[in-house]
């Protein structure tokens, strides 16, 4: 081996060992994200529900906490994570089949009107704080005091086995 | 800055010392050489790894707070653009789940002076206010949702033309009156040869008590089955261009509508997602295919109950069973009598997930003459397969539907019906609200009739 092989072998080596380190975080980045939580107005008379209760909820299914207190759905617009969660997780639907499911639902006289849109978590927490039997999904990190955070299928945010995330 | 540089520097000298100059110099290497020559290549490797990681991506922990500031960011610029776009009194629609993003309106200058911290705070829980009240539900709140379509048909049958057809111009209403009170309305414009008819479809008020009691007054489509209220005269509603033709609009087989009352909800029932309606009307008029809308033409009241499962371990599957009793008084009058009773039957099992989709429904309808106590069977049912494609964003839904109706010829209140019938078909969603169907179907009335081959589309949206 001559010496311009020798070094062409060694920068060769070198680039091959920077590559694999280089892309080593990059693979760690899979790591789980953050868990959404399920987040009701603090007078709500649930602290658990299972995930099919909860989907039954945001299905329209499950209109009335009790027989004094509508359920009053908030879903983030299109775009934010809460969202896509809530499609992808309990909805189980695209964008598409979500807006399509609503209309059929209002016009099969199933519901009076679809969930209602927020634009951020501020308004988000407005608004479960001020509507009662309000509910709407944040991000666990970022719950703030004052709203009620629900179990589901007898799990808290940030258990292994939580499933909204 | 200057550190780095100096490392990197260093990082070049002793790689062309250490790697570069192997085998160059390797004649006037010391012994004192040869035991640094392992331990600057150590020292190199180590000093690159420091460098990739410098330019390697953040720490997953790094990303994901970067992620959640720039969504706080976009929030709070969202916030300002809200606070900035506001009226002063406030007012603005509430938003819906199916409603757009508000347009952006030009910026407006301020000129307010600086306000105290007691005086933002008051404005932030005015604002606050204003929010919460903006989005709590005003009563009535009407929303009008309409839907159209075109259809053109080609057939091979004998006697027919081929051409564009306007289809129904459908208007749905629901208004919700006050937190357990709402109205549901329904309204079609249907082109015919000489003009259009306009017809009201359905006209309902209802009142919840909770999710177990919900009773309703008006004219509905009638809970037999699953098709006949699943899906209204809204063609983009469903998968395929027409209804199956047990279920059909101005059909005879099932009573399509029904004038009365109707009590409905779940039944507490854990995972089996147990519902039920029941309800009490004027049924069939004289003209069968039309229900008594202004009064009960024989005084005999119809009764029908709906229960059906939604089990949550299996999402998006319903079964149901319906029966439906009335007595009829048909005209013409038939020759053996003028009275019939009926009894309706109803089963169907459905799984609405799209990939795969699946609506399978089957009723028969029991006729007995009063008079005679003669008694006919006459059976429908359908079997509708569909999926939807992963291709092209999930626009594409191939589908295919088989329908029976058997009517004996000894039935004396419905015309015969005999069909067998195979719809190929696919459905492309053009848009989240408008789609384009094309059909072939291959339609067999009775024996001594030529099956029917024919080509049908449409193109149908809501608005």
């Amino acid at each position: 081996m001559n010496a311009t092989n020798k070094r062409f072998a060694a920068i060769l080596l070198m680039m091959i060992w920077l590559t694999i380190t280089v892309q080593g975080p990059s693979t760690a980045q899979t790591t789980k994200s953050g868990d959404i939580a399920v987040v009701v107005n603090s007078d709500t008379p649930v602290s658990d529900l299972s995930l099919s209760e909860v989907r039954k909820v945001l299905l329209g299914e499950r209109q009335y906490w009790n027989s004094k207190l509508p359920v009053t759905l908030l879903i983030r617009a299109p775009q934010a994570r809460e969202r896509d969660v809530v499609l992808k997780v309990i909805y189980q639907m695209s964008e598409a089949q979500f807006k399509q499911y609503w209309v059929a639902k209002i016009f099969r006289a199933e519901a009076a009107s679809p969930p209602k849109i927020v634009y951020s978590n501020d308004m988000q927490y407005d608004l479960v704080t001020a509507i009662p039997g309000a509910i709407a999904f944040v991000e666990a990190r970022a719950v703030r005091p004052g709203v009620k955070v629900l179990r589901v299928d007898g799990h808290q945010p940030g258990d292994r086995d939580y499933p909204l995330h | 800055m200057f550190a780095c540089r100096s490392r990197r520097k260093l990082f070049i000298s002793q790689f062309e010392n250490a790697v570069l100059g192997f085998g160059f110099k390797a004649e006037a290497k010391t012994g004192m050489e040869r035991m640094q020559r392992p331990l600057l290549l150590c020292a190199a490797l180590i000093l690159t790894a420091d460098v990739a990681w410098g330019q390697s991506p953040p720490a997953p922990d790094q990303t994901e707070q970067i992620r959640i500031l720039l969504e706080r960011v976009q929030e709070l610029e969202k916030r300002v653009a809200d606070l900035e776009t506001r009226p002063p009194a406030g007012g603005a629609a509430v938003l819906t789940a199916t409603s757009a993003p508000a347009a952006a309106t030009p910026k407006q200058e301020s000129t307010e002076s600086p306000v105290s911290p007691a005086q933002a705070h008051r404005h932030e829980s005015q604002e606050t206010q204003a929010t919460v009240h903006q989005m709590e539900t005003h009563y009535p709140s009407l929303q009008i949702r309409g839907f159209g379509e075109l259809n053109f048909s080609a057939t091979d049958q004998k006697g027919t033309t081929s051409g564009f057809n306007l289809g129904q111009l459908d208007l749905h209403l629901a208004s919700a009156l006050s937190q357990k009170v709402s109205y549901f309305g329904e309204i079609t414009f249907n082109a015919q040869p000489t003009g259009y008819t306009v017809e009201v479809e359905r006209n309902i008020i209802r009142y919840d008590y909770n999710d177990f009691f919900k009773i309703s007054f008006g004219r509905y489509h009638t809970p037999i089955g699953y098709w006949n209220t699943a899906y209204h005269h809204g063609s983009w509603l469903q998968t395929t261009i027409a209804r199956p033709e047990m279920v059909k609009f101005g059909g005879t087989f099932i009573p399509v509508h029904f004038v009365g009352f109707l009590v409905e909800g779940n039944i507490p029932s854990g995972g089996a997602g147990l519902g039920y309606s029941a309800g009490v009307g004027n049924g069939r008029g004289s003209t069968i295919s039309r229900p008594g809308d202004f009064v009960d033409n024989n005084d005999n009241r119809a009764w029908v109950a709906n229960l059906y499962s939604r089990p949550a371990k299996l999402y998006g599957l319903q079964m149901g069973v319906s029966v439906y009793r009335d007595k009829i008084k048909p005209l013409p009058v038939p020759p053996s009598g003028t009275d019939f009773r009926e009894w309706i039957t109803a089963a169907h099992i459905v799984y609405t997930k799209e990939s795969p989709e699946f609506l399978a429904e089957f009723a028969n309808v029991h006729h007995q003459n009063v008079f005679t106590n003669f008694v006919t069977n006459s059976q429908a049912y359908y079997v509708q397969v569909g999926y939807r494609l992963p291709w092209l964003e999930k626009a594409l839904k191939p589908y295919y539907r088989f329908e029976h109706t058997h009517v004996p010829l000894s039935e004396q209140v419905l015309t015969n019906q005999d069909l067998v019938q195979s719809i190929l078909g696919v459905r492309y969603d053009i848009t989240n609200y408008a789609s384009f169907k094309g059909e072939y179907r291959n339609t067999k009335r009775l024996p001594t009739e030529p099956r029917v081959n024919g080509v049908f589309f449409q193109t149908d949206f809501t608005f």
